[in-house]
């Protein structure tokens, strides 16, 4: 599931290679941003993979869902572990970060807040995944690399708990 | 003094030796434990706030920080068990928590940053407490640094480095509890420091990315760069460097703690002015400003020298390497006159070079220092860093006479910038050396005037009173780099280019400026000095960076810098210290040495 994130985060899932083969063995990718399946007819799943951060009211929906509806719900990255970049908004009120976006920057041409009642409303503050659900394992980095995450998910698949320790793991 | 006694103490099963008064992580890591630790850092006094480095005692029920507690004879030592990991791993969760560490967008990352490694050494993944997500000020008002609050960890190293190092103690903590923050001064910027010497001793001490390098940023880790041992040549007091490198280019430069002179201590010259600043480098010969090869370059000045040696002449200034100087003393025989320019009333201090062997270290243990004429926060900048500690660390004595107002000033008990010869200022003086028993004079080329002269017999006859005649310690400071040695090689000391250059009529001349940060522009701020230039047919400059000088040359020949250059220096302790090239040259450059013994060996 993509949230607040730059896709990166999947980039480096599809940095396993080839060994994206063997996976696909074994597990079935039933929902993701290249499977075009909407929310609302989200499946029920054994393990639930979060990309980003919570920053609206959409994105808070669809991961409460996701957590009712998988086992082992896991924060992928550092937007979904820390907020990371996305969270630097939450030094400041959201309106003038709404304003600095939308109405001063230096390209902006006729100042307007989005204001369609299609368009999520942001949450006053970006929040890391386990501050809204309960998160079962993180893995941080800004990518995780592509072998961290081979390595969670071959440890999933053998029944286990992944550790994570200095050598595979990163924050940057 | 009688030897401190030996201790022995278990540390997770292993006996280990000690002395008394060391802390259990000292002993620690005398034999090869490791034990974590952040705001621990080795030459400063110990914090004990950041809780990484706590340990059991045995029979103590509370966990105790290794680094600030003394080790006791006979006791056993715990520094690994579950109990330990799990509150070393929830103090580094409230750390992360606290502030906006965010790694990705820190130029100390992958490497560099002690929270992180500490962070991923004790696996932690998630944090489990709420991020707090403070809003926290960056000051980039620095000219070489900034401090980006929300990296900090209040580890308070850097305070200690400005206080206890440098000096200075621009740097302290303000407000209380989760408020506390780093200040500068009394709560103002970098920029508006006036107690700061930008000697960036705080940022080399800083285990995250809280003060940071601005010229440094993005460059590359230094944990991962290769790292190269220098000589700095901006003043005579030679620091060792310490250059983090990186495919050919420099990172950052810090100080190199092994080095006797300096030990890991720079000032703004090392650290930064000689790297960190933009300027002009000249890669090429040049003939009447426009690019060259060495041939033509050569030719055109072989072609020139063909005039009386009467009217040749030499000009280098007073920061060449050792072998240059010889190659100097060498050639100036093709030369009516040859000499290196000094600094007002520095000929004289050149005049009978005299060095002082380890006088860094005994500085520092002096009970009474005496600047005289001469300016170390400007000109010697980790001298004053000495002076400052002695003052303020260690309680000694400091007057400073006859030298321009500066920093110094506000640490002596006697400041006599312009000095009188009243009884009332000498019994001050008389006053504030009674029972001085280490006594340093520090005498810079204002001690050379004859109202300097006097003001040293004074003093010399005030300590030897004092002491029933043992002389003080007395440390020349020259302002150029290798004067002394140069003078040694027998080159002499002009202080005044003018009358120098009008003394005989010239055609020829040729300025080695060598890598002069200013590229010879200095030259030209004398009275008199550009008009003369302009009666010589040909004027030769050897320098590294573009400036007014070069810019009237006839040719202009290009000089490796400091850098790239192989060599030694002789420093005001008479140490001789070696150049080690740490970056290939740029472009055509070559060596002073090698350049003028292809044009006139």
């Amino acid at each position: 599931m993509w949230l607040s994130g730059c896709s990166g985060c999947h980039m480096s899932l599809l940095d396993i290679d080839e060994r994206i083969l063997e996976l696909v063995k074994h597990v079935d990718i039933l929902f993701s941003p290249i499977v075009d399946i909407k929310v609302k007819d989200m499946p029920y799943v054994d393990v639930g993979i979060v990309e980003g951060c919570v920053n609206n009211t959409d994105q808070e929906h669809e991961l409460k869902m996701l957590r009712e509806r998988c086992k082992v719900l896991i924060a992928l990255g550092d937007c979904a572990v820390t907020g990371n970049v996305p969270s630097l908004r939450n030094q400041f009120a959201l309106k003038d970060c709404l304003s600095r976006a939308y109405e001063q920057t230096e390209s902006t041409k006729i100042a307007c807040i989005p204001n369609d009642p299609v368009v999520p409303k942001l949450l006053p503050k970006a929040h890391p995944l386990q501050e809204i659900v309960k998160v079962d394992l993180h893995i941080p980095g800004c990518p995780p690399d592509a072998d961290c995450i081979w390595f969670a998910l071959t440890e999933l698949l053998a029944g286990r708990i992944p550790q994570l320790n200095e050598k595979n793991m990163r924050y940057d | 003094m009688i030897a401190p006694k030996k201790i022995s103490i278990t540390i997770n099963g292993q006996v280990c030796e000690g002395e008394q008064g060391q802390t259990i992580l000292e002993i620690a890591r005398a034999n090869n434990i490791y034990i974590p630790t952040l705001c621990y850092m080795k030459g400063l006094t110990p914090w004990g706030g950041c809780r990484l480095c706590i340990v059991e005692v045995e029979g103590n029920p509370k966990v105790v920080p290794s680094c600030a507690t003394p080790a006791v004879d006979g006791t056993k030592i715990t520094t690994h068990n579950d109990r330990l990991v799990a509150l070393r791993k929830a103090t580094l969760e409230l750390l992360f928590s606290e502030r906006n560490h965010i790694c990705p967008i820190c130029p100390y990352n992958k490497g560099d940053c002690g929270l992180q490694h500490q962070g991923l050494a004790h696996g932690i993944t998630g944090i489990r407490y709420p991020y707090l997500y403070p809003a926290l000020p960056v000051d980039v008002t620095g000219r070489y640094f900034g401090i980006d609050h929300n990296r900090c960890i209040l580890c308070t190293r850097c305070i200690r480095t400005c206080d206890e190092i440098e000096g200075v103690h621009t740097l302290d903590v303000s407000s209380r509890g989760i408020k506390n923050q780093i200040v500068v001064d009394m709560n103002t910027t970098f920029g508006a420091s006036d107690t700061c010497t930008q000697c960036g001793a705080c940022v080399v001490s800083c285990p995250t990315g809280a003060l940071f390098d601005k010229a440094a940023a993005f460059r590359g880790q230094w944990t991962s760069s290769v790292q190269i041992l220098t000589t700095c040549t901006e003043c005579p007091v030679g620091c060792g460097l310490k250059v983090h490198t990186k495919e050919n280019r420099i990172v950052n430069v810090w100080g190199d703690p092994d080095s006797p002179v300096n030990t890991g201590h720079l000032c703004v010259k090392g650290r930064y002015q000689t790297w960190a600043e933009p300027r002009d480098r000249i890669t090429t010969p040049l003939i009447k400003g426009q690019p060259a090869t060495w041939d033509e370059a050569l030719a055109a000045i072989k072609k020139a020298a063909k005039v009386k040696k009467a009217e040749k002449a030499l000009l280098v200034a007073p920061r060449v390497t050792n072998e240059t100087a010889a190659a100097i003393a060498g050639v100036a025989g093709k030369f009516g006159q040859t000499a290196m320019f000094v600094g007002a009333n520095e000929a004289a201090l050149c005049a009978e070079p005299s060095f002082t062997g380890d006088a860094l270290r005994k500085l520092q243990d002096a009970d009474a220092i005496i600047v005289l004429g001469a300016q170390p926060t400007r000109d010697n900048g980790v001298v004053a860093s000495r002076i400052r500690v002695a003052v303020r660390k260690r309680g000694a004595k400091l007057l400073i006479f006859h030298a321009r107002k500066s920093e110094l000033d506000r640490h002596a008990d006697v400041a006599a910038n312009v000095v009188s010869l009243e009884s009332k200022l000498w019994n001050k003086v008389k006053a504030a050396l009674a029972g001085a028993q280490r006594p340093a004079i520090v005498y810079g080329p204002n001690a050379m005037t004859p109202i300097g002269v006097t003001v040293m017999e004074r003093l010399i006859a005030i300590f030897e009173a004092n002491t029933g005649g043992s002389e003080p310690l007395l440390i020349g400071l020259p302002v150029s780099a290798n004067a002394l040695a140069m003078s040694r090689a027998g080159i002499p000391a002009v202080e005044e280019v003018g009358p120098w250059l009008d003394a005989k009529p010239l055609k020829f001349l040729h300025i080695v400026v060598g890598d002069a940060l200013d590229g010879g522009a200095g030259l030209l701020e004398e009275k008199y000095v550009p008009a003369l230039l302009e009666r010589i047919d040909c004027l030769v400059v050897q320098a590294s960076y573009k400036s007014a000088l070069t810019d009237k040359a006839s040719v202009v020949l290009p000089a490796t810098i400091w850098c790239e250059k192989t060599g030694t220096v002789t420093n005001l302790e008479g140490r001789e210290l070696p150049l080690r090239p740490v970056v290939t040259v740029a472009g055509e450059a070559r060596d002073d040495k090698a350049i003028l013994e292809s044009v006139y060996a």
